[in-house]
């Protein structure tokens, strides 16, 4: 394997590098999706997008050279960004101020959903202790559930957390909204809307984007899904 | 019947080169003005020092004046504006009104030098607070000061410490729709910063940018000695936001040479802001039946080799009507408009000729 | 002829669009598409307010028969929020649908761990709608980022017919009509239309609160044409929403340096690498806003604002950093000068920084607001009632 410029050694950069081709046709991943030529027009480097950044102060982060990565067509560059650079980005979009057009918050959507389509590390790590979140939202339709807000899992929230955790049912049926008096749940989300949303995810592959980067939840998904299909006799 | 008179419509540089020029010629030549002066933008806008050799703007719009007031072949019209445009090339009849009324012109050709206005930075896609901190101000605001003689903070009246220049303001954005260069801001901003330097010798002076664009003789006659003579800070690198902290601006970007956030504060930010047709240009255009393209100029019907006949046989257009333009442009389409304007008017009436 | 100062500041002073620069209306291309019978576009009912855009367009904001799209992370950790929404909704006497046949805009994940992709999305997206204009209702959007990322499904879906197919046929088969609406409308935009209304009912005395605003990056920055500016707030140069509010009500709104920077939220970033969040919330937020404005009141308008201000005070405070100040979305603060509960409405309990010096100011007794909130528990916890209901709370 020859060693790149860009990229380190395997046990520093804590991801294997991989052949030229195998960059190019991840690049060729990113730059085919549909919505490429919407959110890269060219790029004048005048780094508005990074003045705007928050992760830009806070990483070494800047989305101008994302852009750029991706205006000059540099596989090598754009493989490097994506296991170490994208998971930066708070998809915040004041990179939207670019004079240009350019949307390189959602170029970094794009590389993302490469990643983890293609079980890249930088996503797996990423996404390291994500898993009940991912699990809630599409098995569920909501998403950071009341019953979701244990001490342990926000110590750094405050002592209200335990107030919440340890009165949880209470304080939601303490709520005038008929749709709120749910724990596991934020609200009250009908059967056949579940039923829609599983529909959805499995029509549309976004379920089988999970097998690469979490088998162990893909897994879990799927069966939870399949049952409630089968229980209203609907074909997956 | 065919008229011999050419009518230029306009009396900023470009109009007045025009009209001398026809009249010079020996034609006659009829010029209407919108304002009750003549010598257009630079002299309504108070600029103080013309581009690039920084000589006094209102004498020298003055002198381009008095050469055709005192030309008995042109007539001036101030304080009027063309209303109405009929018949062809060599046969116009052009509706005038004025404060003594309305009448009608016969003309065989006209030329239209309209010219620019200067973008209007609340428009703008970044957050400059022009409409909201008395210290941003544009590029025409500060010639305006230049020419009183004082540059001072509009919030407190004192001279500054720290100036700079944010360039490509209202140009070159695609949300704005104004995907053109406006040619001159670079030139005229390093111009400025330059006479900033002189007048205040304390005063440290930034200019922020995407490129910097500064063409031919330019290079060497105002962005080397803006750097080695007068210590002008060039930073690659353009601005997002201007905001108040204390009582100073603080003007954030990206330092693009050196690839991290900047957040530096500044007492007076100006504005680079770039050339927009003027209202009299979009309402001459419309009125005369001219083609504009798409950010509403006047529309040049064939350049590079012909760049003042527009989409009307008869009708030529000089100077910023057509587009970003700096003086020297703006003085050479002049004359072209001019010699093709009696080109036209002696083909019809050669007896006329001399 | 010289112009002096007073000249230029006087041509400063107020901003005035030229009519000649207005951009192209998505509008029509989303009715074009209509006629071409790709899709429904639902139209805004009647009556509606016409509240003005950034570039100068106008847009239409309904008044009544709202299905409330909810936030799931309002409902799930901070529901005095979402609460807030209905209740002043009642307050002001338009009748609205809070349905089940909603699921979250999935916006949180998607931004958070792009374990989805541009179709599942923008079905999730046309589902919703699609229940809406089924149940005769109009859909208002809670949150922030919900409605920043529905502007982007929507210009997704105009821009790529391959995108409207794919995602008309999964509809399909879910039995489900493909319906635009006519106006993607945020609740912020229907309390910036409503404010005289909420003035008009207001009870308690906000002209001793100072308030500084913390404006959404996915309100105003995605799709940034359609989003509130307004010529009499900040002179239509930084959106209306949420202040437009707090001046109707008598506040004092003051201004900070960072005003246009994100608090932090990040999506991922809260959840598993928080120190990002907390370091931004903090640094580049909290204490900008106390050491130059001093507020009383945080106030902002998305579900990710209000946690990632309000739940990254505790932590700071351990570091010894100048935080400390009370975080409410618009929503609660209205609620509370028409005369809401602080507790029973509100909610203040779920949340972290402290509330209650800001409840002083407006001239709430919480002591004994909270002393009424303990005696509705005690009903609920003996079984006598199973729930506390608008009634209760004079809804």
């Amino acid at each position: 394997m020859t060693a790149s410029a860009y990229v380190k050694v395997e046990d520093v950069a804590g991801y294997a590098d991989v052949p030229l081709e195998e960059k190019e046709r991840l690049f060729e991943q990113v730059r085919s999706d549909p919505r490429f030529e919407d959110y890269l027009y060219g790029c004048y480097e005048c780094g508005i997008c990074v003045a705007a950044c928050p992760s830009a102060r806070f990483y070494d982060f800047s989305p101008r050279r994302v852009a750029q990565a991706c205006a000059r067509e540099d596989a090598e560059l754009v493989y490097q960004q994506m296991q170490e650079d994208i998971w930066e980005c708070s998809q915040c979009f004041s990179c939207l101020r670019c004079p240009r057009g350019n949307n390189p918050g959602g170029l970094i959507t794009i590389m993302r959903e490469v990643a983890v389509n293609n079980g890249l590390a930088s996503a797996r790590e990423a996404l390291e202790g994500y898993s009940r979140i991912i699990y809630k939202i599409m098995s569920t339709g909501t998403q950071v559930s009341p019953d979701m807000l244990q001490p342990d899992a926000f110590p750094d929230w405050g002592p209200e957390v335990r107030d919440v955790s340890e009165n949880l049912d209470l304080w939601r049926r303490a709520l005038p909204p008929e749709t709120h008096h749910t724990t596991s749940t934020g609200w009250d989300v009908s059967e056949r809307t579940l039923v829609e949303l599983y529909l959805i995810w499995l029509r549309t592959g976004a379920l089988d984007m999970i097998k690469e980067v979490d088998e162990g939840l893909h897994m879990i998904l799927q069966e939870v899904m399949e049952e409630r299909l089968e229980e209203e006799g609907i074909e997956a | 019947m065919s008229s011999s008179t050419i009518v230029v419509i306009g009396g900023g540089p470009a109009g007045l080169e025009a009209a001398r020029g026809v009249a010079e010629l020996g034609s006659r030549v009829v010029l209407v003005e919108k304002r009750d002066f003549l010598g257009g933008t630079p002299v309504a806008e108070n600029y103080a020092g013309l581009t690039p050799h920084m000589e006094e703007a209102e004498p020298a719009m003055q002198r381009m004046a008095e050469r055709v007031l005192s030309n008995p072949l042109a007539e001036v019209l101030l304080s009027h504006e063309v209303t109405s445009c009929e018949g062809e090339a060599g046969d116009f009849q052009l509706g005038v009104a004025g404060p003594d009324g309305e009448r009608k012109i016969e003309c065989g050709a006209v030329i239209v030098a309209t010219g620019f206005q200067h973008f209007d930075p609340g428009r703008e896609t970044q957050v400059y607070g022009y409409y909201e901190y008395p210290d941003v101000i544009a590029l025409q605001d500060l010639e305006a000061m230049l020419k009183d003689g004082h540059v001072v903070r509009p919030s407190n009246g004192e001279a500054p410490e720290r100036l700079c220049f944010i360039q490509c303001v209202g140009s070159r954005d695609r949300h704005i729709g104004n995907e053109y260069c406006s040619k001159v801001c670079c030139g005229v901003a390093s111009k400025e910063a330059i006479e900033v330097r002189r007048h205040l010798p304390g005063c440290k002076v930034f200019i922020f940018y995407i490129d910097m664009r500064m063409y031919g003789y330019w290079e060497s006659e105002i962005y080397w000695p803006a750097q080695e003579q007068h210590h002008v800070q060039y930073v690659k690198g353009i601005v997002t936001e201007v905001i108040q902290r204390g009582d100073k601006l603080l003007v954030r970007g990206e330092d693009t040479t050196m690839g991290r956030p900047m957040e530096i504060p500044m007492d007076i930010v100006v504005l680079s802001v770039g050339m927009e047709p003027s209202v009299g240009t979009r309402e001459t255009a419309k009125l005369l039946g001219l083609r504009q393209n798409k950010y509403g100029f006047i529309e040049a019907a064939s350049p590079p080799l012909d760049t003042v006949s527009t989409s009307r046989e008869g009708i030529l257009a000089c100077g910023a009507a057509l587009g970003p333009a700096d003086l020297e442009d703006t003085i050479s389409s002049a004359g072209a408009a001019a010699m093709k304007a009696v080109v036209l008017v002696r083909a019809e009436e050669p007896a006329l000729a001399g | 002829m010289t112009i002096p100062v007073d000249e230029l500041k006087r041509k400063k002073e107020r901003f005035e669009r030229d009519p000649e620069t207005l951009p192209e209306d998505f509008h029509e291309q989303l009715f074009q598409l209509e006629e071409d019978g790709e899709w429904t576009i639902q139209r805004v009912p009647e009556p509606y307010v016409e509240v003005p855009t950034k570039y100068g367009r106008s847009k239409k904001v309904p008044m009544a028969h709202l299905w409330h799209h909810k936030s799931c992370g309002q409902c799930g950790h901070i529901p005095g929020y979402s609460t807030s929404i209905f209740w002043i909704m009642r307050k002001l006497g338009y009748e609205y649908e809070d349905p089940r046949d909603q699921t979250s805009c999935t916006a949180w994940n998607y931004y958070a761990s792009a374990t989805s992709n541009a179709a599942a999305q923008a079905a999730v997206a046309m589902r919703n709608f699609a229940a809406a204009s089924e149940s005769g209702y109009y859909p208002l959007i809670h949150c922030g980022t919900s409605y920043g990322h529905y502007k982007e499904v929507r210009a997704e879906l105009l821009r790529h017919a391959e995108l409207r197919r794919e995602v008309r046929d999964v509809l399909a088969t879910l039995g489900k009509p493909f319906v635009m609406p006519e106006e993607i409308v945020h609740y912020s935009e229907y309390l910036y239309a409503v404010r005289d209304q909420i003035a008009a009912q207001q009870v308690r005395d906000c002209s001793r609160v100072a308030v500084t605003v913390h404006p959404a990056c996915h309100y105003y920055k995605l799709v940034e044409g359609d989003a509130i500016y307004d010529p009499d707030v900040y002179g239509g140069q930084r959106t209306a929403v949420v202040t437009a509010v707090a001046e109707a009500l008598g506040a004092e709104v003051r201004t900070y340096s960072t005003w246009f920077d994100c608090c932090g939220f990040g999506f991922r970033h809260i959840l598993v690498q928080r120190d990002f969040t907390r370091s931004f919330a903090t640094q580049r937020k909290i204490e900008v806003m106390k050491e130059e404005a001093n507020p009383d009141v945080v106030l902002t308008h998305d579900t990710g604002c209000v946690t990632t201000l309000d739940k990254s005070q505790f932590a700071a405070k351990a570091h010894e950093r100048n935080v400390g100040v009370a975080v409410l979305s618009e929503a609660q603060f209205a609620a509370l000068a028409m005369g809401a509960h602080p507790y029973k409405v509100c909610q203040l309990h779920w949340h972290s920084a402290d509330y209650r010096p800001l409840l002083e100011k407006l001239g709430i007794d919480w002591e004994q607001a909270w002393a009424e909130f303990q005696e509705s528990l005690k009903k609920l916890e003996s079984g006598e009632r199973q729930y506390l209901t608008w009634d209760d709370v004079d809804g």
